[in-house]
Formats: C-alpha cells, sequence, structure tokens
C-alpha cells in the first residue's frame, strides 16, 4: 500500500512539474522497480512488450484514416446531409452541427478530428446565422463525444488491449451503436431547449430532392463505417485490417471520387497522424510498465479491499468507479487513462457483474466527458480555438449538455441492455 | 547551428515514421488483397507491419520532446510564479534527460538480451528491432539537454482524443 | 535474498491445474523453509504474457515461471522435441519420458538460457475439433482450414497431417468458426471446454497429436540469489508439486469431457493415429535438425511407458 502511493505520489509530481505523461508514468514506474529490486532492464522489456502487439496496429491506422476524411472533404459533405435532414428542427444548425458531429465522429473515430472539423466546417456558417459562439462550442464538442462510441472507435482497441484477452472488438463496436446515438439525442434534446430560449433561427427542409442528393455524395464517407463494421463482424478482415481498408478505401474517394484529396493533403494527413500515433503509442509503452508495477504490488486486490464496503450494492460500485473516472478525466487525457484504469476497475466491475463491453462502454463515455473538462479538456480547447473564444465564456453555458451526457452515463450504467442487446443479437 | 541542426534530425524522424505509417496500410491492405484475390496470405506481412510500428513509435518519440508534442499537463507550471517556473522547467527537462539515458542504457540491455531470438517470418531479431529504444533514448536525452541549457520549456499538445 | 516475496507468474486463471500446483509449490517451500521464503502467484497473465513472463524471468525480473513450451521452442530446441506432433504413444509415455532421462536434459538445456528448469507440468493431449467434419485419417483433413497458434511447427504439423494452417489469436477463434474464416481448431478437452469452442465446432476427433508438456522454471538471476539450503529446498517444492498437478489435471479432463459430452459433442475415438504418424518424419527431422536432437527422438521413443 505504501508503495502504491509513494508511485501515485510521484507520478503527481511529475505531472505537475509538466514532464510529458509517457515520460512520468516511465519514471515513477522505475523509481518503484528499484525499491522492489527489480533490475531495472524490465522497464525496457515492458515498454517493447507493450507495443509489440498485433491488434494495437489498428490505432495509427484508424487515425489516419480520420485524418484522411478530414483531408478528403467528408465532413463538408456530412454537414450538407444533416443540414437539408434537421435544418428545420429547433435549434436549426445546432441540430445540424450534432447529427453531422455524430457522423462524422463515427466514421473517424477521433472526438478530437471531429471536433476540429465540425468547429471549422460549420462554425462560420452558424455565426452568419446569429449563433452564439460559445453554443457552436459547447454543441460541437459535446456532440463530438458520441464519435468514441459510434463504431469505429480506436479508444475502444485500446481499451481490449488494455483488458486482456477475451473481449470481441466487434462485440465491443457494436455495443457503442444504442449509447452513442442516445447521447446523441440526448444532447439533441438539450440544444433544442437551449436555441428556443435563446431565439435562434431555424432553417426550412430543402425538400426531397436536394435532401436525397446530400445523401447521395455523402454516402461514400458513410458508407466507411458500414464497410468496417461489415468487415469485421462478416470475418471478411480483421479490426487491424479494417483500418487498413479504411484508409486504403478513403484515399480512393478522396482522390477519385471526391478529388478534395491533393498532395499536401495527403502530406498533412500522413504528418498529423504520425505525431498523434507518436504520443499515443509513446504513453502505451510506458503505460504498459506503469500497469505490470500496479499488478506486481497488486493494486486492484488492494483497491477491492478499499471499496468492499461499497461492493454490497452492484449500482453503487459501478457510480463509485464512474465518478472516479470523471474526477481522474478532468486533469488526465483518455488514452492513459484507459490503459492506466483499465486493470484496476474492470476486474472490480466484472466481479459486481458488469459485462466487459458495457464496461468499456461506461468507460468510453465517462472519460470521454473528461475530454470536456479543464484544466485537461483536449476537444473543449481545440472547439475553443475553432471558435476563437476563451475556455471559460464555453465553460459558462456547457452545463447543461454536461447533464446531459451525465444522463446518458447513467443510463449506460444502470441499462446493461443498452450497450449489450446489439451484440447479443447481431455479434 | 546547433539548433538547425537537431531541428532537421527531428523533422527527418517525423517523416520517418510517417513513411512508415504509409507502409503499415500498404503492407496490410496487401494482405487482405492477395487474402482474397491471390487466395494466399503473405506470411511475413503482419509481423513486418508490426516492426514497422515499433520503429515508427520509438523513432517518433524523440522528434516528439524536440517538437515538443508530447500530452503533457500544463496548468502546475503555469500557474508558478518566476523564478519557481524556470525552476520547475529546468527540472522537467532534467527529468527528461534521466529519462533519455535510461531508454539508452536500460535498451541496450534489451538488445543485448534478445539480440538472438528470431522475429518470426522475417530474417531479423528482436535485438535487432530494439535498437530504435536506445537510439530513440540518446535522442530524447540530446533533445532535452538542448532544452535545458537554453531554458527553454518543452512545448506540449492538446491532446490524443 | 531480500525479503521480498518471490514473483510466480502463470497465464492461466486461477483454481486452473498449472495454477493450483503453484499455489501447493509456494506452501510447501514455506514450509521446507520455515516462512524464509516466500512465494506470490499471480495467476491470468497478471504479469503479461507467456512471451512476456519469459522474457522477464531471463531478466530477472519475474522469479519463477510456468509457461508452455511454445515460447521456449524458439530459444531452446531441446523444448521442441516433446513438442513434436505424434511422438508420445499416449499421456503414460509421456510422463515416463520427462520423469525419466529425456526430461532432465531439456530441463539442463534451460540454463544457458538464464532460467533454472524446476519440473514439467503438462496439459494433457490436443486434438483436432471442427464444426461438422469428423478427422479419422489424414484424407479428412483435406481442405479445412485450422487455426493454429502462430508457431511454424504447428503450421507444418496441420500441413503434414492434410489440412490448411490458419495462424489466428486465441480470442478471435470462436467468432472466426462461427463465421466460417477457419472450419476448426485443436486444443485439449479442458480448453476445449472452458472456451466454449464446443458450442460451435461441436466434433472433437481423438487425434491427440501433440502432448506438449509445461515447463516450471526459475529466473538463473533470483537462483543465483538463493542459498545452496533454499535451492535444495526449491527443487524439492518443484518435484513435490508434479503429482498434485496431475492428479488435479486428470479430474479436470475428466470433467470436461463430461460436461461437453452432455452438451451433445460427438467424440471420433476411432482415429487412425498410425496413418498420421507416418507423415510426421518430415516434421520430425526438419524441427529435431543435429544429431543430439535426433537422440532425444530415439530415446523417447525407444521407451516404455513405465520406465522412468
Ligand atoms: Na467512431
Ligand atoms: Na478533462
Amino acid at each position: 500500500m505504501t508503495l502504491i502511493l509513494l508511485l501515485l505520489i510521484l507520478l503527481a509530481a511529475m505531472l505537475y512539474l509538466g514532464v510529458p505523461v509517457a515520460i512520468s508514468l516511465f519514471l515513477s514506474a522505475g523509481a518503484i522497480l528499484l525499491a522492489l529490486d527489480i533490475p531495472l532492464v524490465v522497464a525496457a522489456q515492458r515498454m517493447s512488450a507493450g507495443v509489440n502487439v498485433f491488434t494495437l496496429m489498428a490505432i495509427p491506422l484508424f487515425i489516419l484514416a480520420g485524418e484522411l476524411m478530414t483531408q478528403a472533404g467528408i465532413a463538408r459533405r456530412l454537414v450538407n446531409l444533416s443540414e437539408s435532414t434537421l435544418g428545420s428542427a429547433p435549434g436549426g444548425l445546432g441540430q445540424v452541427t450534432i447529427l453531422s458531429s455524430m457522423l462524422f465522429g463515427a466514421v473517424s473515430g477521433s472526438a478530437l478530428a471531429s471536433a476540429s472539423a465540425m468547429g471549422s466546417a460549420i462554425g462560420p456558417e452558424m455565426r452568419k446565422r446569429g449563433f452564439d459562439a460559445d453554443y457552436t462550442v459547447n454543441v460541437s464538442t459535446t456532440a463530438s463525444i458520441t464519435g468514441l462510441l459510434i463504431p469505429p472507435s480506436h479508444n475502444m482497441i485500446i481499451y481490449a488491449t488494455a483488458a486482456g484477452t477475451g473481449i470481441s472488438i466487434g462485440d465491443l463496436f457494436l455495443g457503442g451503436v444504442v449509447p452513442g446515438i442516445l447521447t446523441g439525442l440526448a444532447l439533441m434534446v438539450v440544444a433544442g431547449i437551449v436555441a428556443i430560449k435563446r431565439g435562434y433561427p431555424r432553417g426550412s427542409f430543402p425538400g426531397v430532392r436536394p435532401l436525397l442528393r446530400a445523401a447521395v455524395t455523402a454516402m461514400p464517407g458513410i458508407l466507411t463505417a458500414v464497410i468496417i463494421l461489415v468487415g469485421i463482424l462478416a470475418g471478411i478482415f480483421t479490426p487491424t485490417e479494417s483500418a487498413a481498408i479504411a484508409c486504403a478505401y478513403t484515399l480512393v474517394i478522396g482522390i477519385v471520387v471526391y478529388r478534395d484529396l491533393d498532395l499536401a493533403g495527403l502530406r498533412a494527413a500522413f504528418v498529423n497522424s504520425a505525431r498523434t500515433t507518436i504520443m499515443v503509442m509513446f504513453i502505451i509503452a510506458t503505460a504498459s510498465l506503469f500497469g505490470w508495477v500496479l499488478a506486481v504490488l497488486q493494486a486492484p486486490t488492494q483497491l477491492a479491499e478499499l471499496l468492499a464496503p461499497a461492493m454490497a450494492s452492484p449500482l453503487l460500485t459501478l457510480i463509485l468507479i464512474a465518478a472516479m473516472l470523471l474526477v481522474l478525466g478532468t486533469f488526465m487525457d483518455m488514452a492513459p487513462l484507459i490503459l492506466i484504469t483499465t486493470p484496476i476497475f474492470l476486474p472490480i466491475a466484472m466481479e459486481v457483474g458488469m459485462d466487459p463491453v458495457q464496461f468499456g462502454v461506461m468507460l468510453m463515455l465517462a472519460l470521454g466527458i473528461g475530454l470536456l473538462t479543464p484544466p485537461v479538456g483536449s476537444v473543449l480547447f481545440v472547439g475553443c480555438a475553432a471558435q476563437g473564444i476563451q475556455i471559460g465564456q464555453a465553460l459558462k453555458t456547457i452545463w447543461p449538455f454536461y447533464i446531459a451526457l451525465l444522463v446518458a452515463l447513467l443510463l449506460v450504467i444502470c441499462v446493461p441492455g443498452l450497450s449489450l442487446w446489439l451484440p447479443q443479437i447481431i455479434g | 547551428m546547433l539548433d538547425r541542426v537537431s531541428r532537421i534530425v527531428s523533422r527527418v524522424l517525423l517523416w520517418a515514421s510517417a513513411l512508415s505509417l504509409a507502409l503499415m496500410v500498404g503492407i496490410l491492405t496487401w494482405q487482405v488483397f492477395s487474402r482474397y484475390v491471390l487466395d494466399s496470405s503473405p506470411a511475413w506481412a503482419e509481423q513486418s507491419a508490426l516492426v514497422l510500428m515499433i520503429w515508427m513509435t520509438f523513432l517518433g518519440t524523440a522528434s516528439g520532446i524536440a517538437e515538443g508534442f508530447h500530452i503533457r499537463i500544463v496548468e502546475g507550471v503555469n500557474s508558478l510564479a518566476q523564478p519557481w517556473r524556470a525552476r520547475a522547467i529546468g527540472l522537467a527537462n532534467v527529468l527528461i534527460i534521466i529519462a533519455g539515458i535510461l531508454f539508452l542504457v536500460l535498451g541496450a540491455q534489451l538488445v543485448g538480451a534478445t539480440w538472438n531470438n528470431a522475429v518470426p517470418t522475417l530474417p531479423l531479431t528482436r535485438g535487432m528491432v530494439y535498437l530504435v529504444i536506445p537510439a530513440s533514448g540518446a535522442l530524447m536525452a540530446l533533445f532535452a539537454l538542448q532544452k535545458l541549457l537554453k531554458g527553454e520549456e518543452i512545448a506540449g499538445s492538446a491532446g490524443s482524443a | 535474498q531480500g525479503s521480498r516475496a518471490l514473483l510466480a507468474a502463470d497465464s492461466q486463471p486461477e483454481n486452473y491445474p498449472t495454477v493450483a500446483a503453484l499455489r501447493f509449490f509456494a506452501s510447501e517451500l514455506a514450509r521446507l523453509t520455515g516462512g524464509r521464503l516466500k512465494v506470490d502467484v499471480y495467476p491470468s497473465e497478471q504479469l503479461g504474457s507467456q512471451n512476456d513472463t519469459l522474457e522477464l524471468a531471463q531478466l530477472g525480473g519475474i522469479d519463477l515461471v510456468r509457461i508452455n513450451s511454445a515460447p521456449l521452442n524458439v530459444l531452446v530446441p531441446e523444448t521442441l522435441v516433446p513438442s513434436l506432433p505424434f511422438l508420445f504413444r499416449s499421456i503414460a509415455h509421456m510422463r515416463s519420458a520427462m520423469d525419466g532421462e529425456p526430461g532432465r536434459a531439456i530441463l539442463a538445456a534451460l540454463e544457458t538460457h538464464g532460467l533454472i528448469g524446476l519440473a514439467f507440468y503438462e496439459s494433457g493431449a490436443r486434438s483436432i475439433y471442427t464444426v461438422d467434419r469428423p478427422v479419422r485419417e489424414p484424407q479428412d483433413m483435406a481442405g479445412l482450414k485450422i487455426r493454429v497458434q502462430t508457431s511454424d511447427l504447428f503450421v507444418s504439423m496441420i500441413e503434414a497431417m492434410g489440412g490448411n494452417a490458419t495462424p489466428m489469436a486465441y480470442g478471435e477463434v470462436y467468432q472466426g468458426m462461427v463465421q466460417g474464416v477457419i472450419d476448426g481448431a485443436e486444443n485439449n478437452f479442458p480448453s476445449y471446454e472452458s472456451s466454449r469452442h464446443f458450442e460451435v465446432a461441436p466434433v472433437y476427433s481423438l487425434t491427440r497429436h501433440v502432448m506438449a508438456p509445461e515447463i516450471f522454471a526459475m529466473s538463473k538471476r533470483s537462483w543465483d540469489k538463493l542459498s545452496p539450503d533454499n535451492r535444495e529446498a526449491v527443487l524439492q517444492a518443484a518435484r513435490a508439486s508434479v503429482p498434485v498437478m496431475r492428479e488435479i489435471w486428470d479430474e479436470r479432463v475428466i470433467e470436461s469431457r463430461q460436461i461437453i459430452t452432455a452438451a451433445g459433442v460427438q467424440i471420433i475415438e476411432d482415429v487412425d493415429r498410425a496413418a498420421f504418424s507416418e507423415r510426421m518424419q518430415a516434421v520430425w527431422s526438419t524441427y529435431a535438425d543435429t544429431p543430439a536432437l535426433g537422440r532425444l527422438v530415439d530415446d523417447i521413443r525407444n521407451m516404455g511407458e513405465t520406465d522412468a
């Protein structure tokens, strides 16, 4: 117990100093190895073994697919489709933003890409029609979180890896569909109410023919998600291969069909995704060492003992876990948190009867909310940057959207069927 | 001069990473294609893509120190007043240098220990693949040392989601 | 040796026979040393996959490991011998070989690779199971896509048996059989049962092609830190854990067989093992490719089932 505390204090101190998360994980775990009289070379072994995992290859590939989609102009066409569908609803463009964020988050799997793509694709239009910037930020950032739930989602693959063997990525992907859509609907309700209160205009329905035209143009983009899901579920290719296929397919769409993808765009896509991949994979490597040290210290058992009084009530246990995830999510990023918390919380959640697929969905949503909360909230920051406003300005009015997300989280915890129904009937 | 050299090195590392990523896509797409169209899976595909991913990760890690795109928390340091702020930044750079040296030494030990372990389906050993770890450690330490000497902060990035 | 407990890693979950054997080893060792040597057992891959824990043990990061011989095959050629297909005639033959001179030679070979071989455990006999086709003779294997672990030996074996080997992650096998990506896989009764693979591949043909033992070893670095008395105690506790392991294993096989029989699995008994065995000469000579390994193969083949 003392060593666990020492480990966490060292980690917190280094994070506070602004040492990169990966290096903080590496050094704090290394100090514990010394204390345990375990040869330090173990640290190098754990890091290399942590990234020497075949299924992890899906992560860089899905990140690249998301970048390529941004460069290929898929986002813009999804916005057109959403506007033809929902432009006339209360909140007009707000609803459009949510639907397009859901669609783009769904196909790209990246909340960050979605928040920035939507911010720049739809923001200027909203400003022109009298929507406030804070509203635009609130809507586009919170809706981007649904992309973590709606497949594909490289964060779910990180979770499946952290959970060890036995969780089917196909089941996880299916498990996120209903909660993802539900979360989107909850956000739409809130966006509508806020829009009515603020007296925002609605658009008019463009008619069936333009709607169909928008749908046809957007279809190649939407098809990516379909290809990936169907491909994995039908056993045509593995999740990793599906990610490569998604990249190859987007390349073809971007170059041949949409013709929006030029050499500069291609280079940007590859370099951007290399950067993101490196930071994610570096954390995966060092978190693998950190997790190993936690395992040697038997941290899950220790935490289970702490939680024992609450564990008589499964619901209370799960809500406590979710609350801890939300707190951790305020100051840490998603990928490292998935890797650090899964081996600790998943065994406890399973002991009180939660299915690992449902846990994965809960984890995505809880940590997804963390992407929207300061001091470390990358999606919120990117959204604010895209609209050119201060974070404080967006925070003042974001709370109704937080409530919608928390309600969705509570539903995911209390109603296992939301996550498990689809995998059971299809998987 | 030194600045220019280190900027070029870190750029090259990043481009090498991006190229590895492109090769991974190519290899895995080829794997699916050849399985369905040519009715045979290339045995080397899986492992070579994996080796590329490991190289890409560790090569790029050093460039992430130079260009400052690793995930970190800046709020703590930003809330400090001078001279504590400068001291904290210096300490953080020292910690990165220590980490880099450890990568170098421990990575070299790991290379030694796995030098004869064959990578299945490829004419490589694990030790050869892991050479990238000490190399990355050395560069990390050098890049951080440069920042330490200049009193510079390691920049941080938005996040990974 | 400091005050820290020795770390013992196993990939199998709690209550699995090898883990039970490790727990027995731990209590026996504590008894023999009057509590001086304590062992913490980490089941369920808590400290890493088999390949990881093997490497960690070589580096001295884990003190004790229980792994199957596959990850050792690439390192220590001697461990390939008991993994050769159709080498053992029966479980009794395998046990007497591992308890006897061949077994001692294989354990001794681990030392140059940073490990001290303590004992052989086992995982019974592996057989082929399929979605619908019984496998009685090599012709039945034609066109069958059988999942194997990522191992050149298993690929050569399935090809030599007449089928198509498809390396695939264990976690994807169930789904793979449902979707027809593969037609079957191969494993022992307990794994076939606990993985629920029998639900989708209900034809189990007793090919018993591989009876590779499991290996229980200590990190040489940790071993070197022990006093001679403590080393003796470790060896003695390890030896004592073997009969315990076998008894639990045998019970487990019977239990699993009852479960899958009750579930309606068709067990094919009349497999022509001799016909398969004849096709293995090339596999044996490819993998046991030195005179020393060849002698080890011959020694094992010439053993009776009760010589030890
Ligand atoms: Na998604
Ligand atoms: Na946050």
